[in-house]
């Protein structure tokens, strides 16, 4: 088996006494998509931020293609992992396009002097760079609002600006952080297929969702994380079978909570009638 | 509001017309009921004409001119009509309010401007009344967004349009500057004059602006945007050849520029990388020490008298340095935290500058005597001329100073649209999402603060030879926080901004001599009352205009308050 793209080998992440994250360690292969699922609280976050540099693992290491990752969001985006936040954080007040040419920063070499100057090397990338940012808000649809503010997009837009924004980094791993919250289900469809285009373009992808249909229907793989470990992973048919994935997720199946609701009713009944004697 | 504009509405035109009669009317009639200034004076500077009827000149002839613009723009098909009258009404309003006040303050109260001692003098009454009436009855005419040109013109129809503009920009500058004349003891009625000029000006302006002229025209010079550089500068440095051509003039335009400058540098740590720096002043201090000791002046620490250019960046480099030193605290202090360490840095210099630590500012003393520049054998601080046309003295300092505004601006513009730029304006809209885009934080606001300390230092460098003297006096903490306030109050990232919140700041005080004790309330309400309407500055860069503009909606529309004279004028300066 060839070297995964992405690798997270025993992540443990404490916090004073809680322990967010126990021994999870991940597989991402190169040009699928990964889902990771859980209930609230169960981690899922953490465990993004440990991939992103933004937290150091307590113990662990999270490796891209071999090589272990250093904990600093900016060296993260350089190797080739690039985010997209849960919250969208774009740059309000700065442009589409210069918002996708930040995201190019760091594939841009010009240092101070050569901003200072703008000699013709400095045009030349620059142009190259506004190019290239063009491509990519072509690719996420949003072609013609290039001087828009980003404040001013849209929600939907917002979430595809966010998108192209990670993608200028040229990353190897894209970690899109619930995609589609607060979308309806023609943007959900629509963020669905543009996930299949990141992926056609040889970019793996890991995707946190609420929204397990959502995950179901797009990911390669899916994990699936409960109170910091790692119950489930699998193909998606996989996951959606165990019956512990069911139950971490919406408790146990009716029947089963029936039978126990009517055991607890008897007993209550049974010991009532105990007193009753008495 | 709403409801007095629901009332006034069938009334709108006329109650515009009336206003506009009645400030025609205010400007022919006596203004006070007694004589302020009985001595001869030879310039329209007296207040001589405050109490003669039909006297014209000055303020009054501005009203005049407001009010027959008012009939005109009421008949004439002026696009965004209720927006220009409603500008043209402040313009009226704020000139009879000003000298109205002045009136009322020197005559000792109400009698001096209504009915006294068998003399009678409504002036300022009658144009209260018609401002008043001209903005109310634009108001209920429904006033509509500034209109938006469309027009195409060919190239050579665009440069001569820009350079008639840049040519007018030029006069109303020399006009602004000398406005109400040199201020001071002489000449007492300085303050008022220039005030009054400045409402007439702003209400000009705003109406200007109104009708979409300016836009087109700073659009039209963003396409053409290497010619419009080139006319600025060169109208820039013919302002010698104006109103304004007395050393008096050039000392004040020159003192403008040092500070203009600044004032650019300090808007990439403030306005770029949203570095809030309360001890800026205390860089452009390091780089005219630097520059001093550098200077052979007799109480130089050093021996060496240095060319200029290589002292002046000498002088850059230094204060470089220490602006790298202070902003390394910024890895790990952020937002009110960092404007603490930069307080405290800007305290260290003016404390150890006057106690004279490491023998390098002479203390107390001073490093006085430093000798003026020459170039060609043309000491800067004489007079010069320029084939058979005797030039004021200053005029070399001037054109020199222009010339380092214009490099100040060029590293400001280059810098701003590039990557470096870009990873400022990044760190300022949100820090944590700029790491997660690659940008190293850390170095990017270390390279703001060093960028922007050499730009002051150099500035330092130039102030240190055209003063002659260099105080820790000239650094302390009220100059770090006028220059804030003149980014702020300019519009943060902008350039022409910068400019022209550091004239007005500096301007001010040499106008207003006479009040010097009102200086800094004047100065703390106007910053008041600008933030509350036009909390994006005067001339606000483009992404801040509309990041801020959005948040007041049902407060008063943003552009309400009178825009400052010259806001592209004094851009050139």
């Amino acid at each position: 088996m060839s070297t995964p793209v992405l690798e997270a080998r025993d992540v443990s992440m404490v916090f004073g006494g809680l322990k967010a994250l126990k021994n999870v360690s991940l597989q991402l292969e190169e040009g699928k998509i990964l889902g990771l699922i859980g209930p609230n609280g169960a981690g899922k976050t953490t465990f993004f931020n440990c991939l992103t540099g933004l937290y150091t693992p307590t113990t662990g290491s999270v490796l891209l293609k071999g090589t272990t990752l250093p904990g600093d969001p900016a060296k993260v985006t350089t190797a080739g992992v690039a985010r997209t936040f849960q919250n969208i954080r774009l740059f309000p007040s700065m442009t589409v396009l210069e918002n996708v040419l930040v995201g190019r920063h760091v594939r841009m070499k010009q240092g101070p002097l050569a901003s200072l100057f703008h000699g013709p090397a400095y045009r030349k990338g620059e142009n190259a760079a506004k190019e290239r940012s063009r491509e990519l808000l072509e690719f996420v649809g949003l072609s013609g609002l290039e001087d828009e503010l980003a404040r001013n997009l849209p929600y939907g837009d917002q979430r595809r600006l966010e998108i192209a924004r990670a993608l200028a980094t040229d990353p190897a791993v894209l970690l899109l952080d619930e995609p589609t919250a607060g979308m309806n289900p023609q943007e959900t469809e629509a963020a669905r297929q543009l996930i299949f285009a990141i992926r056609e373009t040889g970019v793996s992808v890991v995707v946190i969702e609420h929204d397990i249909k959502f995950i179901f229907g797009l990911c390669d793989q899916v994990s699936v994380l409960v109170q910091g470990e790692l119950l489930v992973e699998g193909t998606p048919d996989v996951v959606r079978g165990d019956p512990r994935v069911v139950e971490a997720y919406l408790g146990k199946p009716p029947d089963e909570v029936e039978a126990e609701v009517a055991s607890v009713v008897e007993e209550q009944q049974h010991r009532g009638a105990q007193e009753g004697q008495a | 509001m709403n409801k007095v504009s629901n009332i006034v509405r069938p009334f709108a035109r006329p109650l515009v017309l009336v206003g506009g009669v009645l400030l025609i009317v205010a400007a022919l009639l006596p203004w006070a009921t007694f004589v302020l200034n009985e001595g001869p004076y030879p310039d329209k500077a007296t207040l001589q004409f405050f109490d003669a009827p039909f006297a014209v000149t000055g303020f009054r002839f501005h009203l005049l001119l407001l009010g027959l613009l008012v009939l005109i723009a009421s008949f004439a098909p002026v696009p965004s009509r209720a927006r220009v009258l409603r500008a043209l009404g402040w313009g009226g309003l704020l000139v009879s309010v000003i000298s109205g006040l002045f009136i009322t303050i020197e005559g000792g109260g109400l009698g001096a401007i209504t009915a006294a001692d068998g003399a009678t003098a409504f002036g300022a009454l009658v144009g209260l009344v018609g401002g008043a009436a001209v903005i109310l009855g634009a108001i209920a005419l429904g006033v509509e967004p500034p209109a938006h040109w469309t027009l195409k013109l060919p190239t050579a129809a665009a440069y001569a349009v820009l350079v008639v503009v840049f040519v007018l920009v030029l006069l109303g500058v020399s006009l602004v500057l000398t406005a109400g004349g040199q201020g001071g003891a002489a000449n007492p009625y300085a303050g008022p004059l220039f005030l009054a000029f400045l409402g007439f000006a702003a209400g000009a302006m705003a109406a200007l602006s109104a009708t979409g002229a300016i836009r087109f025209v700073s659009e039209l010079s963003e396409k053409h945007r290497i010619f419009s550089v080139v006319v600025l500068l060169l109208c820039a440095l013919l302002l010698p050849f104006t109103d304004a051509g007395s050393e008096y003039w050039m000392t004040v335009a020159a003192n403008i520029g040092i500070y203009a400058a600044t004032a650019i540098g300090l808007n990439i740590v403030v306005g770029l990388a949203g570095l809030l720096d309360l001890g800026y002043v205390a860089f452009m201090g390091i780089g005219a020490l630097v520059a001093a000791n550098f200077s052979g002046a007799a109480a130089a620490a050093f021996g060496v008298h240095l060319p200029f250019p290589v002292a002046a960046v000498i002088a850059a480099v230094v204060a470089g340095i220490f602006g790298a030193i202070v902003g390394s605290p910024t890895l790990r202090v952020r937002g009110d935290y960092l404007a603490i360490v930069t307080l405290a840095f800007g305290e260290i210099f003016t404390r150890s500058a006057q106690n004279n630590i490491g023998g390098l500012t002479n203390g107390a003393n001073a490093i006085p005597g430093i000798p003026a520049l020459s170039l060609f054998g043309a000491d800067f601080n004489k007079s010069f001329t320029l084939g058979s046309i005797k030039l004021p003295a200053g005029v070399l300092y001037y054109v020199l100073i222009v010339l380092l505004v214009a490099l100040v601006m060029t590293v400001f513009a280059n810098l701003k649209f590039s990557r470096i730029g870009r990873a400022w304006i990044a760190i300022r809209e949100d820090e944590d999402a700029a790491r997660a885009m690659g940008i190293r934080t850390g170095q990017a606001k270390i390279l703001a603060f060093l960028v922007g300390a050499m730009l002051a230092g150099l500035a330092g460098a130039v102030f240190a030879h055209k003063n002659g003297t260099v105080s820790y006096e000239s650094f302390k903490f009220l100059e770090s926080v006028t220059l804030l306030a003149a980014v702020i109050l300019g519009g943060m990232g902008s350039i022409p901004g910068a400019v022209l919140g550091a004239s007005l700041l500096f301007v001010l005080p040499e106008k207003l001599r006479e009040f010097s004790e009102y200086r800094l309330l004047i100065f703390g309400l106007a910053l008041v009352l600008i933030m509350r309407f036009r909390p994006q500055g005067l001339v606000p860069d483009r992404h801040r205009r509309a990041e801020l503009a959005d948040e007041d909606v049902g407060g008063a529309p943003v552009d309400e308050v009178h825009e400052v004279p010259g806001a592209v004028k004094e851009a050139k300066a």
